[in-house]
């Protein structure tokens, strides 16, 4: 009986150490993971219209370079972001806006008026001038900007994921 | 069960039994409550730990960020506020219980014969907690922050002789400054903490291996 | 101790032993039961009080009131009793003695006797120190002063925002106008005509980062005719305050970052829909805070009209009453609308509100001009 007794006594002191052992494992746990993966969860997406200059500035059928910087807040820090586009503008004042970046990694391309071609210097990929992979590494076409005009101004639209 | 053929393999090799025999399964004189204030002095070292490397997560420790870099801890972060609250009060307890440690084992006389090594690590333990406190305190980088450590090491730039060395040694120069913020985290997140650390190894060693002292009877 | 009292203690102890328990589970137990309370009181503490949140550390600020965190006041307060010449007594000699002391203690306390009843002197001593620490802890707390001119603190960017303008609407509206537009000064000393341009625009804000905002604002620019705002240099700003009106500004009237929506709200002139009965503090205290704060708060030439709360714009100035319920040909009424009267003229001077703006003028004072919204 006395036996018993303790071996029930055993049994409920490491219940409850266990529970509370627990508890306080959960209560702060959790917090911690979501503390860590915060700013993952949080980023925020921004859109704007970037305001690019008078449309008549660009000269028709070459690609024009446009950089201008977008500003964001990251933490307890504002962080400037740099973004280059080349511009061009057709006969019928239609106006592509293309990104950069190589879709491969990440580098620069530029624009070669020789070869009418955006080189990357990284791994030599060439894009054409409405920005078609011609040779090299990149999975797809050069990204684009939607732009609109307004009151002779191009515009950008820019989103920051 | 798997588990019941990996334990003794394990234990062959990493005499998990004997560590288990030796720190929980001893026996122990009977006391009373105020004997578990050690115990809840290392928990509370053990969750300063954590909140603490927690915080360092997101804490930059320079003057022009330091401020900012908390108000986004407690503000942009989510559950930043509970891990800066259980540092902040966490902290508090912890000198309130190391105070509270040293008086039970000065009232039950337990600092004498076999136990003087104990407790002077026990003393060395306070300071060190006193001083994660004090260079704790700078880190925020607000008023409070500020003032109180630029009154706090005028203190000790009231020794004699050499209190500007002090003071200008404690400071990292004449003023308080990015320099002195940079080495107040330094001494807050390696130096005293690893010193704590050793202390608590060996104070725990010895109590182990001493036992807890008894209460003490009449006769004694 | 000699080797004697050494054995019949070991004998003793080991007798208290056997008759003990397991460390594991009944001592362990209280021990958990202990870290658990405090578990909770921790948690506890962080969601009912928090970490009261504090202005930016600034060193300019000459009147903050230093106090060291409570556990150290004791010896603060301690040394209140120690005149100047004898302070190093207080900082070095009575806090090393006691280090030393604690640390030596197994050392020259000789004593073998462990119960209290044997121990009279070093229980007495040490109790007598731990009710000073105490009493000279309370003592601390008790006797200081509390802080002056504690700002609130501004944590959110659209908190901070908020801060800003309203810094912004007090100390640069009456030169720059309400929104950074600029435009001829009237009636501010030594300034009286002079066109500033404006600040609001592309101009200024791609061309000065953040840096070189606040120091303009903290620093001035004596030459142009802008006085310094810092605190160091004899302004009203701290460095929280200049940080907050500098955010405020890139967030207005910069088009290159975004307004977020919170602060965009918080700063709204609340819109008055055509049955809404206006109010002083819905309604009319926005705009007076943007628009007439400025000049007419004390220590401005404003002919002593203040206008900070309901009962100044009611009652205070030299032509007072300038707002009389129900009365549209009340001063103020009349000099919103451009009139020159005995009282003054066109209000604000460098540029008129908004037809909008004055129309909720109007309808507050035919609707008697009420301080609070009807429930």
């Amino acid at each position: 009986m006395a036996r018993s007794a303790n071996v029930t006594r055993r049994g409920f002191i490491t219940s409850v150490m266990a529970f509370a052992g627990s508890v306080m494992g959960v209560v702060v746990g959790l917090p911690v993971i979501g503390y860590l993966i915060s700013p993952a969860l949080n980023a925020k997406k921004s859109d704007a219209w970037i305001p690019a200059g008078k449309l008549d500035t660009y000269p028709l059928g070459v690609p024009t370079s446009f950089s201008f910087t977008r500003t964001q807040v990251n933490g307890w820090e504002k962080t400037v972001n740099s973004f280059s586009v080349y511009v061009l503008r057709d006969a019928s004042n239609q106006v592509k806006v293309f990104s950069s970046i190589c879709t491969h990694l990440g580098c620069r391309v530029s624009f070669h008026k020789s070869s009418e071609e955006y080189i990357c210097p990284c791994h030599d990929a060439h894009f054409n001038i409405n920005g078609g992979v011609v040779s090299g590494p990149p999975p797809r076409p050069l990204n684009q900007y939607e732009s609109k005009v307004d009151n002779g101004n191009l515009m950008i639209h820019v989103i920051e994921a | 069960m798997i588990s019941k053929r990996m334990f003794p393999w394990l234990d062959e090799r990493l005499g998990i039994s004997g560590i288990y025999k030796t720190i929980f399964d001893r026996m122990v004189p009977k006391v009373n409550w105020w004997f578990t204030l050690g115990s809840a002095t290392l928990f509370l070292f053990a969750l300063q730990v954590v909140t603490g490397i927690m915080l360092s997560v997101y804490y930059v420790p320079s003057p022009d960020k330091a401020y900012d870099s908390i108000q986004y801890i407690m503000n942009g972060v989510a559950f930043g506020w509970l891990i800066r609250g259980i540092h902040h009060w966490g902290a508090t307890l912890m000198v309130i219980t190391v105070f509270l440690h040293m008086l039970r084992v000065f009232f039950y006389a337990a600092y004498k014969y076999p136990r003087e090594i104990t407790w002077t690590t026990g003393v060395l333990l306070l300071l060190a907690t006193l001083g994660m406190g004090f260079t704790g305190y700078l880190l925020p980088w607000d008023q409070k922050a500020y003032w109180a450590t630029t009154v706090g090491t005028s203190i000790a730039g009231a020794v004699p002789g050499i209190g500007d060395f002090i003071l200008r040694a404690l400071r990292g120069g004449n003023d308080l400054s990015g320099v002195t913020l940079a080495r107040f985290f330094s001494a807050h997140i390696w130096m005293f903490p690893l010193i704590i650390i050793a202390l608590i190894g060996v104070h725990l060693y010895l109590v182990i291996r001493i036992g807890i002292s008894s209460i003490p009877k009449e006769n004694e | 101790m000699n080797d004697v009292q050494k054995v019949q203690y070991k004998e003793r102890y080991l007798r208290a032993k056997r008759n003990g328990e397991k460390f594991f589970p009944e001592s362990l137990y209280r021990d958990m039961l202990v870290m658990f309370a405090i578990f909770l009181l921790l948690v506890g503490l962080s969601i009912f009080i928090g970490v009261a949140a504090e202005p930016k550390a600034d060193p300019s600020d000459t009147t903050y009131i230093p106090r060291p965190e409570w556990y150290f006041l004791f010896l603060f307060e301690m040394l209140k009793f120690f005149p100047g010449s004898l302070e190093w007594v207080g900082t070095t000699i009575i806090p090393g003695a006691a280090v030393i002391a604690l640390l030596l203690l197994p050392f020259y306390d000789k004593n073998p006797a462990r119960h209290w009843k044997k121990r009279k002197f070093a229980i007495g001593f040490m109790s007598v120190v731990v009710v000073a620490m105490v009493f000279l802890t309370i003592q601390a707390a008790v006797t200081t002063p509390p802080q002056k001119n504690a700002s609130a603190v501004a944590a959110t960017l659209p908190a901070q925002i908020t801060a800003g303008q309203d810094t912004y609407s007090v100390q640069c509206a009456e030169c720059h106008g309400p929104d950074g537009g600029g435009g001829v000064i009237k009636g501010v000393k030594g300034l009286e005509g002079f066109k500033m341009k404006a600040i609001n625009g592309q101009d200024e804000m791609y061309t000065r980062t953040d840096n070189t905002l606040y120091n303009i604002v903290e620093y001035g620019q004596p030459d142009l005719g802008m006085p310094p705002f810092g605190k160091a240099f004899g302004g009203e700003l701290s460095r929280s305050d200049i940080d907050n009106l500098v955010t405020y500004m890139r967030y207005s009237w910069d088009n290159r970052v975004q307004m977020p929506k919170e602060a965009a709200q918080a700063n709204a002139i609340p819109v008055l829909g055509p049955k809404d009965i206006p109010s002083y503090s819905v309604n009319i205290a926005p705009i007076v805070k943007r628009y007439c704060v400025s000049c007419h708060r004390p220590g401005k030439e404003n002919n002593n009209y203040l206008m900070g709360g309901y009962n100044d714009v009611m009652n205070s100035g030299d032509h007072k009453p300038n707002v009389v319920a129900g009365d549209l040909n009340s001063n103020l009424i009349r000099m919103i609308h451009g009139e020159k009267i005995t009282a003054g003229g066109a209000m604000p001077p460098t540029k008129s509100l908004s037809p909008d703006l004055i129309a909720i003028f109007e309808r507050w004072v035919k609707a008697g001009a009420p301080e609070k919204p009807a429930k």
